[in-house]
């Protein structure tokens, strides 16, 4: 049968599959995964992104189940940002079906690099669908005249 | 007849219903057709009927009540079945994974395969009615989506899992559609998969609730974080933003 053989790969093909293979072996070893939990402080790490834009960093995070008033977010550090918030209600392993394990968990914290540099003075933020945005205008560079 | 030397192989542990529907429940952006399909699985009360084995899937098995099963199972029930994936399917082992739901659905006589997904906007979190398109294997059942109201994704890419279905369906002559709602690109979606739901109903004509998707939105998005998040790191080996490219044509 036709379709079920191996697809010939081009050597391009090759090199392409070894490099991501090759990376995503060296991110596991330098970086080893972790839980998106943690019982000793009672925290979730939320899902969170961060979009480079031309004139502004926009950091997003969703913060389903939270009261919006007690949302923080704090630079940290030269280049990081962290976001926390305390949930409407605690929730518990056991609501997810998972009983081998104990504990409850009452705040969402992560924390998040900002790749260029920002006026974190300047940031702006609004919660809306239970989406937390974070608005960080870029530090200006220096104007180069094209002659 | 399938053979263990197959790289995927589909295990059928009841009889498969003829003529039915079929949707796909498959990890992809917002999670949107996965929590469509599952909310359609629980409301039809279908129960699992066949299970896709491979070794192109990671070493997992999912517990429900002490039990072991396939991350990657078919449900079915009356005149649907469907596939539902409770771990994200690794970038390479999309398209043959793909390739054979579909030879397997056709073996099976489907009549129609739905696709419910999520189309990734940019300020998702500004829109409170997400907006379905729909995309077709055939012009009859693009003019049928037409007809009923459904506004037709006319140009532009798909990629990941709804990609190869639609074009291994249109390959093979296997009717098939796509009902694709605005949403999230990596935060789980309910509301969109509601809108998904509504417009599948406008479609058939069959009437699902999706009450439960609305309320219980916020605890699912955070049932979901741990699937989002392997998600998307397959959607970023799948190349997905490709999505937001603009074909060239001349």
């Amino acid at each position: 049968m036709a379709e079920s053989k191996r697809k010939r790969l081009s050597l391009f093909d090759l090199i392409s599959d070894y490099m991501e293979d090759f990376l995503s072996e060296e991110m596991g070893r330098t970086f080893a995964e972790r839980p998106s939990w943690d019982t000793k402080s009672c925290c979730i790490e939320p899902l969170c992104s961060v979009f480079v834009a031309a004139d502004e960093v926009v950091v997003t995070a969703d913060l389903p189940n939270t009261n919006p008033d007690t949302i923080m977010v704090e630079q940290v550090g030269k280049d990081t940002l962290e976001i926390k918030a305390e949930m409407k209600r605690k929730v518990s392993f056991e609501e997810f079906g998972i009983t081998h394990r104990k504990g409850e968990f009452s705040f969402f914290r992560c924390q998040t690099r900002i790749p260029v540099a920002v006026v974190a003075k300047r940031m702006k933020t609004q919660f809306k669908r239970g989406i937390l945005e974070v608005h960080l205008p870029r530090k200006k560079g220096i104007k180069i005249k094209v002659e | 007849m399938t053979s263990l030397s197959e790289p995927v192989r589909i295990v059928e542990r009841k009889s498969i219903p003829s003529n039915a529907t079929m949707l796909h429940g498959l990890p992809d952006v917002g999670l949107v057709g996965l929590i469509a399909t599952s909310h359609m699985i629980t409301q039809l009360k279908m129960g699992e009927i066949a299970y896709v084995d491979s070794e192109l899937l990671p070493p997992v098995v999912v517990l429900h009540e002490g039990l072991p099963y396939a991350p990657l199972r078919i449900f079915g029930d009356g005149g649907f079945v469907a596939t539902l994936s409770e771990a994200a399917i690794p970038a390479k082992a999309v398209q043959p994974i793909m390739r054979k739901l579909v030879e397997w659905g056709q073996a099976k006589n489907v009549r129609l395969m739905v696709s419910m997904g999520g189309m990734p906007v940019q300020d998702r979190q500004d829109i409170a009615e997400p907006k379905v398109y729909g995309a077709a294997s055939n012009q009859a059942l693009l003019k049928t989506l037409s007809d009923k109201g459904v506004e037709i994704l006319k140009g532009g890419f798909m990629v990941g899992p709804y990609a190869l279905i639609m074009r291994y369906c249109a390959e093979r002559k296997v009717p098939a559609i796509a009902l694709l709602a605005q949403s999230f690109y990596n935060y789980p979606d309910p509301e969109a998969a509601a809108a998904a739901i509504k417009e599948f109903s406008k479609v058939t004509g069959l009437n699902i609730d999706v009450s439960k998707l609305v309320k219980g939105g916020e605890e699912i998005r955070l049932r979901a974080r741990d699937m989002m998040r392997r998600t998307e790191q397959e959607l970023n080996r799948m190349k997905k933003t490709q999505e937001y490219d603009l074909p060239l044509y001349v």
